[in-house]
């Protein structure tokens, strides 16, 4: 195997791959990449056994073959190489030969025949979407917030792809907050499943500046993203996902429209003084327009904020600031809408006239 | 089946290396055999490929060696492989905890069946130690022939004993036994508030007559009926008219039926006509012996070596000693430790008593001396008026019991002669402990007075 490539090219895709070989120590094997040119087609693959990351590396030179070196110590060596430099690798047997101009060093490989064989998708029974790269990293991100760590419950762990009213939407939740996002307007076909947090944080990471388009692709139990040269393939969580439509209330009495800027600020003067009850803060709406945010900690003192804005009901909840700063951190509009009622029922933050992510935070027993 | 596939397993664990032994192996299990098609489990769609294209012909040889007919092997995604340990009940759903963190505002107890019953209680998974056998044996005979020998069956002890969960099973065991049978479960605070608002929409009759037709009355938590005369009459009335029927009726409590105050004497004296059970702390084996139980019950895997340990350091009830036991698991569940490693590395800590404020024994002498309405003089004193010795007793008791302090120390403190009288004076707490409950509350308080 050989292969002639740019310093800055090799650099990135090493990069790109070796996040996710790192720390499995159960089969060493895995904290390799495996570097395969197969017809000119050249591409570095690493993997956890629960997703697998693949560049395609554009080379200006190469010969057909196949190796596995330790990741780590690849990437770490080719990235404090010069930038600039043409780097050269080349395979005998298991002895990994790299040359750059005067650097040069020999990496012992192993052979790539234990490297653990990938899963693909079937392309004709896969079911694809396409979203501009900005859109998905957007979505992703304002969802990804709400999923949740608590391995006793798998499915809480991922973001839920799902299809109804034909628009394609994500969801998360961690049993305390819920966010949903209306991904594409328009789809034919249909899919429920549930993406690791995990796998997609790492595609996130992957994007890069001059991606445009993202492609994902759905099987049975597997998903694909398609970015620019890197694919990310990751198994899907088997579990079932609770009806979360139904947690989104319907008719909340309480609707607000609040500067977002103004309601942070509030939110975290209050939230100085919630440390103690666990950021409980409470919100109360008062007609004709008072809306007030206050927090009350017995040893320090409490706090008391107002915003003015048209209230039409009164009504008061409580909730945790947090979850609270995170929802309102998500939001991107000037103004928002929030919806609530009184204790019993989760309340609503949106943008302004745009029902397209929904964030809901549940509010705490007062 | 499942032995076929750990034979299998043994045989392919000497072919292959302990890695690719461990990576690819461990969490798969054998679905079927059926007319010579394999199905196996495995974790997910990554390791289908590599058991196929690597380790078949191992797989194969391996089944056929345990005579087992191969036509064609076929691997499927199954994430409901068996886990080293499964933490506490995992809920099924987020909807049902959001619903239910909704809902518990207006309802405090979900409740399965429209008798009442918990059918997860049942009197298997009750654990009988020396702690409680008179008692099930008791239970045991009501199933036999209910409304005979033991009627009312009066049966009381601390929280987290295990009280609602053998009344529970009785009703659960009658049921099985006979399914026509009328039975009723319900915390005195429910037959309350039922009570009143059948009393507010003018059905008070209706009320009664529910309760005539019952075959078996079972009424949990009894020390909370303060206070409610009226209500207190209506369950005398359906008391006393269950028990002309010779009807079932079954009652648990904190503490006997005379130490609850306005309990009206009738009620008192009729509740214990068959006699009092009650349910005690249980000892060191009985509670190992709970933890073995539970550990079985959810399939989990824990060393002796911790099991010993959490029944050693807790030392207030079993609900507290399940408690702890299942944040074990949980913990060594999500750091993907053994449970004794916790235990060994100091991760969890089970010692109730360390979460409490440590305090000095002069303010321990105060507190009690203050609690009796005495000076700490007074009480120091060598009086031996009845109520002053008590108050020093207790005292004695206390130093001993939460600061571990040495009985001549203790000598000091409480001004006694010398260390004989403390050990008298601890032994003879300990000893009024277990009969009298106004001692035992009395305690309680101090101790919350202390802490609080």
């Amino acid at each position: 195997m050989k292969i002639k490539v740019t310093q800055e090219k090799l650099s990135k895709a090493l990069n790109n791959v070796s996040r996710i070989a790192i720390g499995k120590v159960t089969l060493p094997i895995l904290n390799n990449v495996l570097i395969r040119v197969e017809q000119k087609k050249v591409s570095l693959v690493t993997t956890n056994l629960d997703m697998a990351v693949i560049d395609f590396l554009p080379v200006s030179n190469s010969e057909d073959g196949v190796v596995t070196v330790p990741a780590k110590l690849l990437a770490e060596f080719v990235s404090n190489l010069p930038k600039g430099e043409t780097i050269e690798i080349e395979s005998k047997d298991t002895k990994v030969e790299i040359k750059a101009g005067k650097y040069s060093s020999t990496i012992n490989g192993t052979i790539a025949d234990d490297f653990p064989e990938l899963p693909e998708i079937e392309e004709k029974n896969a079911v694809v979407y396409k979203v501009g790269i900005e859109e998905f990293k957007n979505s992703i991100s304002q969802v990804i917030i709400a999923s949740s760590n608590d391995l006793t419950r798998p499915a809480l762990t991922g973001v839920y792809f799902n299809t109804y009213n034909n628009c394609l939407a994500i969801a998360a939740t961690d049993g305390y907050r819920l966010t949903e996002k209306i991904l594409i307007d328009k789809v034919e076909s249909e899919v429920k499943a549930i993406v690791p947090s995990s796998s997609l944080q790492e595609v996130l990471r992957s994007i890069n500046d001059d991606d445009e388009e993202i492609e994902i692709s759905f099987n049975e139990d597997l998903v694909r993203f398609r970015l620019g040269e890197v694919e990310i393939v990751s198994k899907l969580i088997d579990a079932s996902y609770p009806d979360y439509q139904k947690l989104i209330p319907k008719n909340n009495e309480i609707k607000v429209i609040l500067n977002r800027e103004e309601l942070i600020r509030v939110t975290k003067l209050a939230a100085l003084f919630a440390r103690s009850v666990g950021g409980s803060i409470i919100c109360e709406a008062k007609t004709p327009e008072t809306f007030s945010v206050k927090s009350v900690a017995n040893e320090y003192g409490e706090n008391d904020s107002e915003i003015n804005t048209p209230i039409e009901k009164d009504g008061r909840a409580n909730f945790n600031s947090r979850f609270l700063i995170d929802a309102l951190n998500s939001l991107e509009s000037k103004e928002i809408e929030f919806e609530f009622s009184n204790h019993v029922s989760p309340a609503i933050l949106r943008n302004k006239k745009d029902p397209k992510y929904t964030h809901i935070v549940m509010p705490l027993n007062s | 089946m499942y032995d076929v596939w750990k034979n299998a397993l043994a045989e392919i664990e000497q072919q292959i290396s302990a890695a690719n032994f461990s990576t690819w192996f461990q969490d798969t299990n054998l679905i079927s055999t059926e007319n010579g098609e394999i199905k196996i489990g495995v974790k997910n769609s990554f390791y289908v490929k590599q058991l196929r294209n690597r380790y078949l012909n191992i797989i194969t040889t391996a089944l056929k060696n345990n005579n087992i007919e191969v036509n064609n092997v076929e691997f499927e995604v199954q994430t409901k492989v068996k886990s080293k340990v499964r933490p506490r009940e995992v809920t099924k759903t987020s909807i049902d905890s959001l619903k239910n963190r909704v809902k518990s505002i207006r309802k405090s107890t979900p409740i399965s069946t429209n008798n009442g019953l918990n059918q997860k209680y049942t009197l298997d998974n009750f654990i009988v130690g020396s702690n409680n056998d008179l008692a099930v044996s008791a239970a045991k005979s009501i199933i036999d022939s209910p409304g005979t020998r033991y009627n009312p069956f009066f049966l009381y002890g601390g929280p987290g004993l295990g009280k609602t969960h053998l009344v529970q099973a009785i009703g659960n065991e009658l049921l099985k036994k006979n399914p026509s049978l009328k039975i009723f479960y319900t915390p005195i605070s429910h037959f309350y508030s039922d009570f009143i608002d059948a009393i507010q929409t003018g059905k008070g009759k209706d009320f009664n007559r529910k309760f005539q037709k019952l075959d078996v009355l079972i009424i949990d938590d009894f020390q909370f009926i303060v206070n409610k005369e009226k209500s207190q009459e209506e369950f005398f009335n359906i008391f006393n008219d269950l028990y002309q029927l010779n009807k079932q009726i079954i009652v648990t409590s904190d503490r006997l039926p005379s130490q609850i105050k306005s309990v009206d004497e009738r009620l008192a004296s009729r509740l214990t006509w068959a006699g009092a059970f009650d349910l005690q702390l249980p000892k060191f084996e009985d509670k190992c012996a709970i933890l073995r139980a539970k550990a079985e019950l959810m399939g989990a895997e824990i060393e002796p070596e911790a099991i010993e340990y959490i029944a050693e350091n807790v030392n207030t009830n079993i609900r507290d000693l399940e408690g702890e036991f299942s944040t074990i698991l949980l913990m060594s569940e999500v750091r993907g430790l053994t449970p004794l490693e916790l235990i060994e590395n100091g991760s969890v800590s089970v010692n109730r008593s360390s979460k409490m404020r440590p305090t000095s024994p002069k303010q321990i002498v105060d507190k009690v001396a203050k609690y009796y309405n005495l000076t700490t003089k007074e009480m120091c004193s060598k009086s031996r008026i009845a109520h002053i010795k008590t108050a020093r007793q207790v005292a004695m008791f206390i130093l001993s019991k939460e600061l571990g302090l040495s009985t001549n120390k203790i000598a000091a403190e409480v001004g006694v002669k010398d260390h004989t009288t403390v050990m008298h004076g601890v032994k003879k707490i300990e000893k009024d402990l277990k009969l009298n409950f106004t001692l035992r509350d009395q305690i309680e308080e101090i101790k919350e007075k202390i802490y609080g």
